[in-house]
């Protein structure tokens, strides 16, 4: 199959998902209490974005998300970095990090209240908490990535330390540093929304929580919707420019 | 010194710290109540937490069996079927991106706060992993050696006994061990989200008095029993791969 | 040893006989002629290498002596009937790669072909050691394909391939992974296995001493499309040795093959 067939049967793919939840309602089979057709959810979805009440919850869940990922992928990339260049850390290190790395993060959550309460910062900092250490492992992983090989032959060259730095270390690393940048998206942005979800009072989490606790089942799918729909979005977003940097792999 | 002498001792330091800091008054015990303060709580109240760890075992266990079921049996579709793969594969790693808590709600309001919407959801989040780990894992299967098995005149059936199930036995080993994992931590979460029992329940309705030494010991549950659960799998992952230097490769457990 | 091969003249009875072989493939719907006019015939007991560039659709023939890739044009007969689907009791079959199933230690994976017949397991074992036997590795059966070197675990393939008794062994660059040390050693030791069970042997690869050293006949095949251009005698003495690789007549010969391959001239002797 081609590309362009293989892209339209999956937007058929889906095209038949949504048929299905728009005609399982508006046929009767299941109660539209239940399952709103998917038409009222779009509706619903595009009346929410149009409320100021709902541009803050966004906006909230947006500065948490950004502050986390400003603060733990920059901090991570340069652990990582230094975790690789010093062979006696990482010995020390690495066993200890693969532990807390297969650590469930989430059922941390009630200590990041019970120390910072129920807060900005302490949604960021849960966030950091569950992203840092992906960051620092892919971190690692890149450097330790860049063959000798390519070094020594850049050396055998005469390259200077900056040249090798800009022209070896750089282009071999900048995949696996993005793979790890949108990877960090993703569990930043689940640890941000658990939190909400958990407890706060505003934020797009804490939104569809308490719609769903209120059974407004319309906009609680419409919440669904949005988080879903740009959490997605976000994620090509950044597989595009790695897919564009990385032209080279096979 | 020997690197995992220097562990050793980081991990008796840490130990010390958590008993000192908080009697020294140096950290809040709100924040960090002692660690014989903790221990003590354990022991006194082990009836109730050991009642609340059977809820979560339970459903996890009953979550276990639909996501890696699920998983493993769409997994090896997708891994030995290219066309499908081609086609769905990037779908299922797009989905992937969706933060799988915000359905939490949806199925609480479908099945109400007890132990179905618990294990819809975990048996959710263990999935689409374990469906990646095993596509990947079957795909790792040396077509090589189903070639070599036709040559000595094996029939389809007896490629799948001898061939194929022996190659995927670790890839399935994997995806229990990883999908095991995640259904805890499903099952935890939304305990802890909205539900009336388990030991994320437990750990919530702690936070909420503020009693720090009881949320401490149900966190510290939950982690012993990943970690247990994590050492049972990998001894029966080791003993199944003995043989193969390159069995399944590692996928990172996305452990939010 | 001039007496050894008119001996073996004597008995003479075509083992593989390839009429009409051809095969067309397609890529982008553009046909590629990958088998062309084959014919060969393959005395019992022979020793016969194919060799030719990559491409040149030696793998391809192999495989279809073997049964495992369907014959579109001509017919492949062994031992006197057709070869439609792989038949381990007329031919065994040894990869570029051991191919050694990695959770079965040596000596299961040699008796594999066994289990598949459902003999019984003490039978099994014991043909598969003496087969172990045969290749050097008696010592080895309870090792598993990770404990092995490149060598031995072609070697066992080797045992694995002979196991069912077979009196056709297809070799496809069985030495092609492995270091030139230990790809000396394995020609040796593959001669001495042919001259202690009389099998036939059809062997492709690309290296052309290889060929020279290893065959009684040389096939030379050209790419694009794949046929047979030459067929060289090789009168070597039997036992061969490292020494003969010395001798003019082997230089001539690898020169002969060489220069088939440089530039293939269509319609030379055949």
């Amino acid at each position: 199959m081609s590309r362009a067939s293989m892209l339209a049967a999956r937007l058929l793919l889906l095209a038949l998902a949504l048929g299905l939840w728009e005609a399982l309602p508006r046929l009767g089979w299941v109660d539209d209490e239940i399952l709103p057709p998917f038409s009222a959810v779009f509706v619903t979805a595009l009346q929410l974005l149009q409320r100021p009440a709902i541009h803050g919850d966004l906006v909230t869940t947006g500065l948490q998300l950004g502050a986390a990922l400003i603060i733990s992928v920059p901090t991570g990339v340069l652990l990582g970095i230094l975790l690789a260049e010093n062979k006696r850390l990482a010995q020390v290190c690495e066993p200890l990090l693969y532990f807390l790395f297969s650590v469930p993060k989430s059922i941390f959550l009630p200590l990041f209240i019970l120390t910072l309460g129920i807060s900005f910062w302490q949604k960021v900092a849960f966030g950091c908490f569950s992203t840092i250490l992906i960051v620092l492992m892919s971190a690692t992983a890149a450097v330790r990535s860049v063959r000798e090989e390519h070094v020594l032959t850049a050396r055998s060259y005469g390259a200077t330390r900056a040249q090798i730095t800009r022209h070896v270390y750089l282009p071999s690393m900048l995949p696996v540093l993005l793979e790890a940048l949108r990877l960090a998206v993703i569990f930043s942005t689940t640890a941000v929304v658990l939190a909400e979800m958990y407890a706060s009072r505003s934020g797009i989490g804490q939104q569809i929580a308490s719609w769903g606790e209120s059974f407004m089942m319309r906009q609680l799918f419409a919440g669904v919707l949005i988080v879903s729909v740009t959490a997605i979005v976000i994620n090509e977003f950044i597989r595009w420019i790695e897919n564009r940097c990385s032209h080279w792999r096979s | 010194m020997s690197p995992s002498a220097i562990r050793w001792l980081i991990g008796g330091i840490l130990l010390v710290l958590w008993e000192v800091l908080p009697r020294a008054g140096l950290v809040p015990q709100l924040f960090l109540p002692a660690l014989s303060q903790t221990i003590a709580v354990a022991i006194a109240d082990w009836r109730i937490f050991a009642e609340a760890l059977a809820v979560t075992l339970s459903e996890a266990a009953v979550a276990l069996v639909f996501a890696c079921g699920g998983g493993i049996l769409a997994g090896a579709l997708l891994g030995s079927v290219a066309r499908l793969r081609g086609l769905l594969l990037p779908v299922v790693s797009s989905l992937y991106a969706v933060p799988l808590v915000v359905l939490y709600p949806v199925f609480t309001a479908w099945f109400g706060i007890g132990a179905q919407s618990k294990i819809a959801f975990a048996s959710l989040y263990g999935f689409f992993p374990t469906l990646l780990g095993t596509a990947a894992g079957i795909q790792t299967i040396d077509a090589q050696l189903l070639v070599t098995a036709r040559s000595m005149g094996a029939t389809l059936s007896q490629r799948l006994r001898h061939v194929v199930l022996p190659a995927a036995i670790p890839t399935v080993i994997a995806s229990l061990r990883l999908g095991g994992a995640l259904v805890i931590v499903g099952v935890v979460v939304s305990e802890m989200l909205t539900s009336s029992a388990g030991i994320g329940y437990l750990i919530t309705s702690y936070r909420t008095v503020l009693d720090s030494p009881r949320v401490y010991v149900g966190i510290l549950l939950v982690l012993l029993l990943g970690v247990l659960l994590d050492l049972g799998m990998r001894l029966l992952e080791h003993a199944a791969t003995r043989h193969r230097p390159s069995a399944v490769p590692r996928r990172a457990a996305p452990a939010i | 040893m001039k007496q050894a091969l008119s001996e073996r003249a004597v008995t003479e009875r075509p083992m593989i006989e390839v009429i009409g072989l051809g095969h067309t493939y397609e890529s982008r719907g553009v046909a590629s002629r990958a088998l062309e006019d084959i014919a060969l015939t393959v005395q019992a007991g022979r020793f016969t290498v194919i060799v030719g560039p990559s491409g040149c659709g030696k793998s391809s023939l192999l495989m279809m002596m073997a049964g495992l890739r369907r014959q579109t044009e001509g017919t492949i007969l062994v031992d006197g009937r057709p070869m439609l689907d792989p038949d381990p009791d007329r031919v065994g079959v040894v990869f570029q790669d051991a191919n050694l199933f990695p959770w079965l230690s040596a000596i299961d994976n040699v008796a594999f072909p066994l289990m598949l017949r459902g003999l019984g397991r003490s039978e099994r074992l014991d043909r598969a050691s003496a087969m172990l036997e045969l290749v050097g590795l008696g010592h080895a059966g309870a090792r598993y394909p990770s404990e092995l070197s490149g060598g031995m675990k072609q070697r066992v393939s080797i045992a694995r391939g002979l196991v069912q008794d077979p009196p056709v062994l297809l070799m496809d660059e069985p030495f092609a992974a492995l270091d030139e040390q230990t790809r000396m050693t394995m020609g040796e030791e593959l001669l001495r296995i042919w001259s202690q069970t009389s099998k036939t042997v059809v062997f492709v690869t690309h290296s052309l001493s290889e060929a020279v050293y290893l065959a009684d006949e040389v096939l030379v095949m050209s790419a694009h499309p794949g046929r047979i251009i030459d067929r060289i005698e090789v009168e070597l003495p039997r036992p061969r040795t490292y020494e003969m690789m010395a001798t003019a007549t082997f230089g001539q010969l690898r020169d002969r093959i060489w220069r088939q391959i440089r530039s293939p001239q269509p319609g030379n002797p055949a």
